[in-house]
């Protein structure tokens, strides 16, 4: 009888002696025990992360001045429109009629092209695993009041990443989209080799977005979640830009134009040597006149900051980059937008109070450039700032979690 | 009832004086907000420590996450301080990678601030959010900043160095 007491008593100090018992389980195999300790279904905590809102809001102006807004909402992409200058909105439209996991966190969002009465989404879904995505396409061809069901671009349908997507629509209509692929990285860890970053795939559709052609690649050995920037030059090929692995970490930005002819070039040269991705892409904007404008963002220890340059010769080179931005208040997520002659430039900064939105802008295709001008503040979290343009009128278009979406005029060019 | 007595007191020692257990346990994460990188810095005046950002959205991270792991193990002494950038409805998944990676003898924390950049803007004006990023700081009050990936050698070479351990 005495020694069962003991037994008992022994066994329940042991039981109420969590730290013996995992010190014993820790034995032998290193983290065995805590797969078992603190089971987590990982799938359902990505899911429950992506509930999270987003306030990733991109917009387009149609031909007659409507604004239209693309959202993200739940399982669903959302697009309503403004006539009043996104003060008042219409009643959102589901664009996937299917629930899907869509993102809309960091360098992702939901993009929207309006052009002659047709309406174009391109969104990334993500596949249930940590870092997978296909790109999705969706277009309305009756104003708005419905959505054709999406359809993937990406041709490997493997559950790996295939995000940060950019879309341009031609004169044409042609639909070019590119994305961060990595196929190649799947493909080389298949064999037993390794693959430095992702790559850059496109694909085209000429029948209104029905289809897409085999995918194209475009680069090996790019940087793997930034956001890439596509526009289309005044010969209706896109151009597209992002950020390129060189050598085996220097994080500077390649442009290449989708003709079959161009070899991508190296746009800019800060030698940001870093074995990490800054989720930090560039933005382009190709004006009338053929200049493109390029802008982007590197934290290489002698040039850092936010940086400016044009082409004159179609990419080929590039002017000197400007600098830009207060370096002592983390300038942020530049984007550019030509309208002419005029460049417009905007920026995100945070002074230890307050994030606001900073713009400058050139009358002289980005020869020279106003000083940089507040154009709105915020003193809670934030979208990335975007410009959209109508007729000859530049808007800066953001959304902020305190204020709601703003679109605010920044400029116009006098013809 | 002797021998009951002596088994308690027996009990009772491995009760109170148990080592700490270095995994198996749910990892406690604090909730980083304004004014907690102050409070790290502040309770290791003189003392070498190095200070992690992650998040679960970063790759490297989780490459470098688990080359710290491995030295953590190897030099007992290495105060190691780990910060997700994530967001705290994405604490399961911080807590479950970090349970994956056996780092629980670090002390970590969990960005708790919907609006990040202020809490960016206080540990360093000019991190823009890149990771991992990383902060080495010397016993004379140095810091050191490192965006990228780290390399163990250099990261044992300064653990040697800052440990006084040949």
């Amino acid at each position: 009888m005495r020694n069962l007491v003991f037994i008992l008593f022994f066994a329940a100090t042991v039981a109420a002696c969590p730290a013996l018992a995992a010190d014993h389980a820790g034995h032998g195999k290193a983290g065995a025990a805590d797969s078992t300790a603190a089971p987590v279904d990982r799938e359902k905590a990505w899911k429950e992360m992506l509930a999270k809102p987003s306030l990733a809001v991109s917009a387009d102006f149609d031909e007659k001045g409507r604004l239209w807004l693309a959202a993200i909402r739940g399982k669903h992409v959302y697009v309503s429109y403004s006539d009043d200058r996104g003060i008042t909105q219409s009643v959102p439209v589901k664009v996937n009629a299917e629930p899907e996991d869509i993102l809309g966190d960091g360098e992702n969002r939901a993009k929207i092209i309006v052009r002659k009465g047709v309406i174009y989404i391109s969104y990334t879904q993500w596949l249930g695993k940590p870092m997978t995505g296909d790109i999705r396409f969706s277009r309305s061809t009756d104003g708005g009041k419905s959505f054709s069901a999406p359809v993937t671009a990406n041709d490997n349908r493997e559950i790996i990443s295939h995000r940060f997507d950019s879309m341009a629509v031609n004169g044409k209509g042609h639909i070019y989209i590119a994305w961060l692929d990595k196929r190649d990285q799947s493909a080389a860890e298949k064999k037993g080799g390794k693959y430095n970053g992702s790559a850059v795939y496109s694909a085209m559709s000429d029948d209104g977005g029905t289809s897409f052609r085999r995918n194209v690649k475009i680069a090996d050995h790019v940087c793997e979640c930034c956001r890439t920037a596509m526009a289309v030059d005044t010969d209706d090929y896109p151009v597209v830009t992002w950020r390129n692995i060189y050598d085996s970490n220097i994080r500077d930005h390649a442009l290449v134009k989708l003709d079959g002819k161009m070899a991508p070039v190296r746009l800019s040269h800060e030698n940001w040597n870093v074995a990490a991705c800054p989720h930090h892409g560039p933005s382009l904007s190709i004006a009338s006149d053929g200049i493109y404008h390029a802008t982007w963002f590197s934290n290489a220890p002698q040039q850092h900051g936010l940086f400016y340059a044009h082409s004159t010769n179609q990419g080929k080179t590039f002017s000197s980059p400007v600098n830009f931005g207060n370096f002592e208040a983390q300038p942020a997520h530049p984007y550019v937008l030509s309208s002419g002659s005029r460049v417009y430039l905007v920026w995100k900064e945070f002074d230890g109070e307050s994030t606001g939105i900073f713009g400058m802008h050139s009358g002289d295709s980005g020869k020279s450039w106003s000083a940089p001008e507040k154009l709105a503040a915020t003193s809670d979290a934030s979208d990335w700032p975007l410009l959209v343009g109508e007729s000859n009128r530049v808007y800066l278009s953001w959304n902020t979690k305190n204020e709601g979406y703003r679109l605010i005029e920044i400029g116009s060019e006098n013809k | 009832m002797k021998r009951l007595g002596v088994l308690m007191a027996l009990c009772f020692a491995i009760l109170f004086f148990a080592p700490t257990p270095a995994v198996a346990v749910q990892q406690e994460i604090k909730p980083f907000v304004q004014g907690t990188y102050q409070q790290i810095v502040s309770a290791r005046q003189g003392k070498p420590f190095i200070l992690g950002f992650w998040s679960l959205s970063c790759g490297y991270c989780k490459v470098e996450l688990a080359m710290l792991k491995k030295l953590a193990r190897k030099y007992p002494k290495l105060d190691l301080v780990l910060v997700s950038t994530d967001t705290p409805e994405e604490e399961k998944m911080v807590s479950a990678t970090l349970a994956k990676l056996s780092l629980n003898k670090a002390e970590t924390w969990l960005f708790a601030d919907g609006y990040a950049d202020r809490l960016r803007f206080e540990i360093d004006k000019k991190w823009y959010g890149e990771l991992p990023r990383t902060y080495f700081f010397n016993t004379n009050g140095e810091v050191k900043a490192i965006s990228g990936k780290l390399e163990q050698g250099e990261v044992e070479q300064w653990i040697k160095e800052q440990y006084g351990l040949r």
